[in-house]
């Protein structure tokens, strides 16, 4: 999986992390300041990505950790076969791919788009 | 360890979190000590409880220790509620031990109810107190952010900009002499505020007369006896998805703690039972 390292202080709410093996966007980040002894402390809630299961952890900022890297990509729907999935051209590569679509989308042929890609995993945004 | 508390955190249906907050505290303070004097004055109470026929210590409780406090009070509140939610996450109950009573606006924020309700002397709903909008003084305010009603129950005292806050649609006020009635009432199938509402329970201690918890910042006379508290608590831990109690410090012989530390005793007992008769 393409991710880099990072240490838990330079995390921030509306990026991504790795948490159990799943690609996250954080939606909630804070620090407990340290006591006279021990060190501080951070909380990372986040979101997956693919699969909007919530999930969160605790870790010394400055433990490391790895965060995944995430392509943000622009498409072209060509069809929308069923309410649920879409035919999209990559405006970049002008590969036709097959993507869900969220259930709150309203696409229609000609529609610009923009995705997340991760190792064949897809989203629109 | 708050005596019984001894699940694992994973087994755990609820789990106890001191949040020992002591800035705004606009009398006298010490509410610091408070989830440590809940914690040693409830050592002396049996586990089993008659009423209810449990074992506290068979209840699942987990006691994860106190955060950390420090200044900054709303970023204390927003990584309390952090921890809190992740109780929430694991469909536990928290249970909270103040600290003042602004630390309410975390176990709201995690556990984000329809309905807030609260036994209090004091109304809380000002917009800010010294220019701070996160004193415990504006604390029921600040939960209406999130939760859409809340019912103050034994609230006895306010400014008159909060009296006229408090007659909103979305406030009720259950003053000290009418609880009676309103708990017969619910009992009697007369009332039911909690019907279909996902409830948030705060115990602030001072909803009880100073005759009965000396130990707080701001006491009020003219209170609820400790028995009526007992009632409330009882009559909305089945419908409560967490609780807390708040605002206990140093300043007696341990009355309030006591006071404390029975009633959220009995609120695990009271919900636990109703659990097992679903």
């Amino acid at each position: 999986m393409v991710t880099q390292q990072k240490q838990v202080r330079d995390l921030q709410e509306g990026g991504y992390v790795m948490m159990d093996g799943a690609a996250c966007k954080i939606t909630h980040y804070s620090t407990a300041k340290p006591g006279k002894h021990g060190s501080a402390k951070a909380r990372v809630e986040g979101k997956g990505v693919f699969d909007d299961k919530k999930r969160s952890f605790s870790q010394p900022v400055d433990a490391k950790i790895r965060v995944p890297i995430i392509e943000r990509k622009q498409g072209q729907v060509i069809s929308v076969e069923s309410d649920s999935v879409a035919q999209v051209m990559d405006l970049d590569t002008y590969e036709t791919i097959t993507i869900s679509t969220p259930s709150d989308a309203d696409l229609s042929p000609e529609d610009s788009i923009e995705y997340l890609e991760m190792e064949g995993q897809r989203k629109i945004i | 360890m708050f005596p019984g508390a001894s699940a694992p955190r994973e087994d755990a249906e609820y789990v106890v979190v001191g949040a020992p907050l002591d800035v705004s505290t606009s009398f006298q303070p010490g509410t610091r000590f408070g989830p440590d004097r809940i914690r040693t004055f409830a050592e002396t109470f049996d586990d089993y409880d008659g009423r209810t026929d449990l074992h506290f210590s068979d209840l699942a409780v987990h006691d994860q220790g106190d955060i950390h406090t420090w200044n900054d009070v709303p970023d204390y509140i927003k990584h309390l509620s952090g921890v809190l939610r992740d109780v929430a996450w694991d469909d536990a109950v928290p249970l909270l031990l103040g600290g003042e009573h602004t630390v309410s606006a975390a176990g709201v924020r995690a556990t984000d109810p329809d309905l807030f309700v609260t036994i209090d002397a004091h109304l809380d709903l000002r917009e800010a107190y010294d220019g701070d909008e996160w004193s415990h003084a504006c604390v029921t305010r600040r939960v209406l952010e999130t939760a859409e009603e809340a019912i103050v129950v034994g609230a006895r005292t306010g400014s008159e900009a909060e009296w006229e806050r408090a007659a909103a649609g979305d406030v009720t006020v259950v003053p000290p002499e009418e609880v009676g009635g309103w708990l017969r009432a619910i009992a009697d199938g007369e009332r039911d505020p909690f019907s279909r509402k996902s409830t948030y329970l705060s115990v602030d201690i001072d909803g009880a007369d100073p005759a009965f918890a000396p130990g707080t910042g701001t006491m009020e006379p003219f209170g609820l006896t400790s028995r009526e508290m007992c009632g409330v608590v009882r009559a909305v831990a089945p419908h409560s998805i967490g609780c807390d109690v708040v605002e206990v410090n140093d300043r007696d012989d341990g009355q309030a703690a006591a006071l404390g530390g029975k009633l959220l005793r009995a609120f695990v007992y009271e919900r636990a039972a109703a659990q097992q008769d679903r």
